[in-house]
């Protein structure tokens, strides 16, 4: 899954870091670490099933060039970075890699000679991973066919470029594992918050980040901007607002598919190379970690919003003009084309952002299964005014989605 | 949702259009069809993928571009110009003096359709891209490139793009004033 790494406050610590920058020699080497012992095929197995559940390969990997041998870019603000390639190639892969470097990888956020890894890796969730699961990852990597693909140098712009500042990050905002893995009622329950705050990481995109570009715990799952689009909120509450019930995202990790939408932007890859591989135990555990101690609240019904009947007739009318062939005249959605649209979580969110983002920017094609399509859907021609934009959201938003919505020409205008 | 009928009125092919009561639901496609008798539109996946109903949308910068009719409101194109497949060739279309476009004479000669349900999509945004160069001519290498770009997400299932291809590369390099020197 893509991660991002953009704590807009970066300088505060980087002036640390540039100041401790003779630091670097006095770091420990963690080079030299213990000779692995041959793989089982158990072990390789339990790995593959990992490394889906870990993601792995949506940031390590560009299509065509083959699993897993790198090269996907991920723009931060200070500069592209590029996921390195994790084949076995002893030159461009981690074919030099004992499990005791991967896990310092996974735990530690440090190379195999020690220097530290931008956040982008998300370290700081995967600190949360056991020992044997690491082990286990490193198996199956170890026994994917060796991909000779040189690995691309960040970008990173100066003086972001100075790697040894992440030793200062590291120190300063790299959260203890205690602190990512809360203690739950029961096994399920703990199952799915290690899921959810380590291996899957949902909570890398899903929590805000502080000024430093470090996740604010605090705020779990309290929703994040990646990119143009928000990664929800999907704390209980939340949840139940937008109205999902603990099946129906079941069916989203599981299928891309729910009665509340498809999984779409850096959710579906996310769905398509992780969460749809996860054993139905495992996501029913993370369903049941998300929905909080207590279970999930149950879901709020909608309410049209009364708004202006100038309002309404305008929506309406753009409705039937750019979204009802796909979408359908009731917003019922159709089958292997478009998700329904009453009732769509995407409508109920607070903020119209994603709903925005979407009708302006189109949304690409998701190709779920072999029998599961969403075809993609076009961005807003740019003859449509702002106003027309404006009005379609907020009429979407208060009778489909039950939510109030002011949604301004000036906000559209922002957005294009 | 309580939806109306209410009147439209555009430019289709160089004439004005004025139709007093067309449904606010009535796609694009079906208003060519249904109420002013303009078939040469096709409609095949009629959910905005294959891009044969594609027409050209004329800015009144002199800019234009293609617009999917079986997923767009007739009623979006209120006030606006638009060109359908029936308006590129001059004269009567009964009559041998009928005179095609460079377009429509390229993928004749090379053979580029077949059963043709894709052909006016493929004419029109070929006219399109010719218009596009007419205003901003391109290197020599690029010109490849462009048609892919331009062409890339019309499907046909007949000849298998090649030849609209190579149709339209043909004219595009023959073509004085698109290329850049």
């Amino acid at each position: 899954m893509l991660h991002v790494w953009k704590g807009k406050y970066f300088a505060l610590w980087l002036v640390v870091g540039l100041i401790l920058q003779g630091c670097h020699g006095n770091v420990p080497d963690n080079a030299g670490s213990v000779v692995s012992t041959p793989a089982d095929a158990a072990s390789i197995a339990r790995g593959e099933y990992l490394a889906n559940a870990a993601d792995c390969i949506s940031c390590h990997s560009v299509p065509g060039k083959g699993a897993f041998s790198g090269g996907y870019a991920i723009d931060t603000p200070y500069g592209p970075i590029y996921g390195p390639n994790i084949t076995p190639d002893k030159e461009t892969g981690i074919g030099h890699y004992t499990r005791d470097d991967l896990y310092r990888v996974l735990h530690d956020g440090r190379r195999p000679d020690g220097s530290p890894l931008y956040p982008a890796m998300p370290y700081t969730s995967y600190q949360g991973m056991s020992r044997a699961d690491s082990d286990a990852i490193y198996d199956y990597l170890m026994s994917r066919p060796a991909i000779r693909h040189a690995n691309i140098p960040s970008g990173m712009h100066f003086p972001y470029n100075i790697r040894s500042v992440m030793f200062v990050w590291q120190w300063l905002f790299m959260p203890s594992a205690d602190e990512t893995l809360p203690d739950g009622s029961s096994a399920e329950w703990r199952r799915g918050a290690y899921l959810a705050n380590a291996l899957a990481h949902c909570t890398e995109c899903h929590t805000p980040r502080t000024m430093t570009g470090a996740l604010d715990t605090a705020a779990r799952f309290k929703g994040a901007m990646i990119g143009r689009y928000e990664a929800p909120d999907i704390t209980p509450a939340a949840l139940a607002q937008r109205g999902w019930t603990e099946r129906d995202l079941a069916s989203l990790l599981a299928t891309g598919i729910a009665p509340q939408g498809s999984a779409y932007a850096d959710m579906f890859p996310a769905v398509h190379n992780s969460t749809r591989y996860l054993t139905r135990e495992d996501t029913a555990s993370l369903v049941r970690y998300l929905g909080g101690p207590a279970g999930l609240p149950a879901p709020t019904h909608i309410t049209p919003v009364n708004i202006p009947q100038v309002a309404l007739q305008r929506g309406w009318h753009s409705y039937a003009s750019l979204c009802a062939s796909c979408h359908g005249a009731q917003g019922e959605g159709r089958p292997h084309v478009a998700p329904a649209l009453q009732g769509n979580a995407s409508l109920r969110l607070t903020s119209p952002n994603n709903l925005l983002v979407a009708m302006l920017d189109g949304v690409e094609a998701q190709h779920i299964s072999t029998l599961e399509n969403m075809q993609a859907m076009p961005g807003m021609p740019n003859f449509v005014s702002d106003q027309e934009v404006a009005d379609l959201a907020n009429v979407l938003r208060t009778q489909w989605g039950g939510v109030p919505s002011q949604v301004s020409a000036a906000t559209v205008r922002k957005l294009r | 949702m309580s939806l109306v009928g209410k009147p439209l009125a555009l430019q289709i092919n160089g004439q004005q259009i004025n139709v007093d009561n067309v449904p606010e639901d009535v796609c694009m496609a079906d208003f060519l069809h249904e109420y002013v008798n303009l078939t040469g539109t096709r409609v095949t996946c009629g959910q905005g993928i294959c891009h044969a109903c594609v027409v050209i949308l004329d800015h009144p910068d002199g800019k234009n571009e293609t617009i999917r009719t079986c997923i767009t409101g007739a009623h979006l194109f209120a006030g606006k110009r638009i060109r359908t497949i029936e308006g590129h060739a001059v004269g009567d279309p009964n009559s041998v003096e009928m005179k095609l476009t460079q377009v429509q004479e390229a993928f004749l000669k090379n053979y580029s359709f077949q059963c043709s349900y894709c052909t006016p999509g493929f004419v029109n945004e070929s006219i399109v891209l010719l218009e596009q160069l007419k205003r901003q001519p391109i290197a020599r290498k690029d010109v490849e490139q462009v048609i892919i770009d331009a062409l890339d997400s019309h499907l046909c299932r007949c000849t298998g793009y090649v030849r609209y291809y190579e149709a339209l590369r043909q004219l595009i390099v023959s073509t004085p004033g698109l290329i850049k020197e």
